[in-house]
């Protein structure tokens, strides 16, 4: 199964928001996917073990450079929402 | 007898927040266009989410309210007033009657600014409407007003959307993040008292030549990060230093590592079911104004991936202790506990004002929160009330037992429980004063524009 982290300030905020919408896409799309929950300050790249990154803030330059992260805050402000679900279709391909 | 009372109070209250809000929501849903199950289901989603936040504020507040004392006492440093931390005020303040009605109040007083033009924020994180709730019912605490407290809150939306607007071109440039602001109390509501503080600080020669390096900080202190393990540690931290015996060190340990999980799992669900909600009140308010230009009023957890605000957030950990110590003989009472773990949430909208000098954001972060304390002592009296209410605690008469830093030390919220001790209508003169005030400091001295500009090169 493939993994997701969403990752935000305090990890139950923003990213709540965004399990909510991204675990609705899953299910209308078929796609069968873990997802879980992270506070930014807690990331590190030796134990993260995720196929896409969703965060709604800066991910340190450590992590962004190995792994695949998407910017999260278009499912919050709805802005270029859809262009993000593909992103994020895709990536779990 | 009194204590009595006050627990079948509380008892009625929680049962009161465990329905009214999820009730108002479900409605507010529905006439914001959503399906008749979805809104039902969040309602649902809200009040369960209830019952299990209460539940563990309940643990909280059994395992602390002993645990302050006995540490005030043995160390003599008079600390014995406990920090419960955000997530679980964020839950009591929406349980209480000012927080039940915040959400349709706020989404209203933004769109009838919008419509008039005092303000460019579309703020459509309802979720944060709960720092104003927390302002608004300090407020019905000391007026017994629920009416009141309405007032105040109200009046702390429209600060919170002016707040937004002046410091939205700093935050832009800054933060490289066009089209968004940020009228999030929890981060903007303390950048007022910040700001002359970062001015006259930035002027001082040799502090903004010793630069701390952001990356190594967050390298190192990563796992103060985690709370469970800052939860560990402050809590053998605290039984120890309150006498209790090894086994008690260990239990009281694992307790506050519970707490700082649990409780926060469970906001989680709360902000689940609030998100649909959300969501429908998003698309109603976009809907409204189409083509029209304005910032869209987002979370500061945007903000905390800079390296920046999570280096100084992390720092600021040893510094809150420090402060909270040195203050005690000055008044304050506050023992700063489950909030360490979000310093980011004041250093975010700080930060901007120092071009990012990690020292610097932490000195002034470190001036605002020294003061923020007395003002979180002198609120424990309200908070404790709510908690009780919220987690049907039973705290004897006489003992203030809680507070919240994060909320509490936001100027405003004690300004505000302040100001409406007064007759009414001097209050609301004042209100309208303050709010005056903000609007003419955000159309006259525009952050990042007309003062704290930010080289266009500088990150």
């Amino acid at each position: 199964m493939k993994k997701v982290y969403l990752v935000c300030a305090s990890g139950i905020a923003t990213s709540s928001m965004l399990r909510v919408k991204i675990e609705e896409f899953f299910e209308e799309k078929g796609i069968d996917a873990m997802v879980t929950q992270f506070r930014i300050a807690e990331l590190s790249p030796d134990r993260i073990d995720a196929d896409v990154i969703v965060a709604t803030t800066s991910i340190p330059p450590e992590i962004e450079e190995n792994f695949h992260c998407i910017n999260g805050l278009p499912f919050l402000t709805g802005v270029g929402e859809e262009e993000a679900f593909n992103q994020l279709e895709e990536a779990l391909k | 007898m009194e204590s009595i009372l006050g627990v079948i109070g509380g008892f009625i209250n929680n049962i009161g927040s465990t329905i009214v809000l999820p009730v108002i929501l479900t409605v507010v849903g529905l006439i914001l266009g959503m399906k008749f199950t979805k809104a039902v289901r969040s309602g649902l989603m809200i009040a369960v989410a209830f019952v299990g936040i209460f539940l563990t504020v309940g643990l909280l507040g059994e395992n602390m309210g002993t645990l302050g004392n006995a540490f005030a006492e043995k160390t003599g440093t008079g600390l014995d007033v406990i920090d419960i931390g955000w997530p679980a005020a964020a839950a009591i303040a929406f349980g209480t009657p000012v927080g039940n009605a915040i959400i349709p109040i706020g989404i209203i007083i933004n769109l009838v600014l919008l419509v008039l033009g005092l303000t460019k924020t579309l703020d459509i994180d309802v979720w944060n409407f709960w720092h104003q709730a927390f302002i608004g019912s300090v407020v019905a605490f000391i007026t017994g007003s629920v009416g009141l407290g309405l007032i105040a809150a109200a009046v702390n939306v429209v600060m919170a959307l002016f707040l937004a607007d002046w410091s939205q071109p700093l935050i832009e440039k800054y933060f490289k993040l066009p089209g968004i602001s940020f009228p999030h109390l929890q981060s903007a509501g303390y950048m007022l008292l910040a700001a002359p503080f970062a001015a006259l600080l930035k002027k001082v020669p040799f502090l903004s030549k010793m630069s701390l390096n952001p990356d190594t900080i967050r390298k190192r202190l990563g796992i103060l990060g985690e709370p469970i393990f800052l939860g560990l540690f402050i809590g053998i931290l605290l039984a120890a230093f309150a006498g209790q015996d090894v086994p008690g060190i260990l239990t009281t340990g694992i307790d506050i590592a519970a707490v700082m999980v649990l409780i926060p799992r469970m906001v989680s669900l709360l902000v689940e079911g609030l998100t649909p909600v959300a969501d429908a009140a998003r698309k109603f308010m976009t809907k409204k104004f189409p083509g029209r230009e304005f910032f869209i009023g987002l979370d500061s957890a945007v903000l905390i991936g800079s390296p920046a605000v999570i280096a100084s957030g992390l720092l600021m950990i040893p510094v809150e202790i420090g402060i909270a110590l040195l203050l005690a003989p000055l008044g304050n009472r506050t023992l700063p506990f489950i909030d360490l773990a979000d310093g980011v949430f004041v250093t975010a909208m700080i930060a901007p004002l120092v071009a990012g000098d990690v020292l610097l954001t932490v000195i002034v972060s470190g001036i605002v929160m020294g003061i923020g304390m007395i003002f979180t002592t002198l609120l424990s009296p309200a908070v404790t009330s709510m908690v009780a209410a919220a987690g049907s605690v039973d705290i004897p008469v006489g003992y203030s037992n809680f507070t919240v830093m994060s909320d509490a030390a936001i100027p405003h919220a004690y300004a505000f429980y302040y100001i409406f001790q007064n007759p009414v209508w001097v209050a609301l003169i004042i209100s309208a004063v303050l709010l005056v005030g903000q609007y003419i400091l955000t159309k006259k001295f525009p952050m990042g524009k007309k003062i704290f500009k930010i080289e266009e090169e500088a990150k």
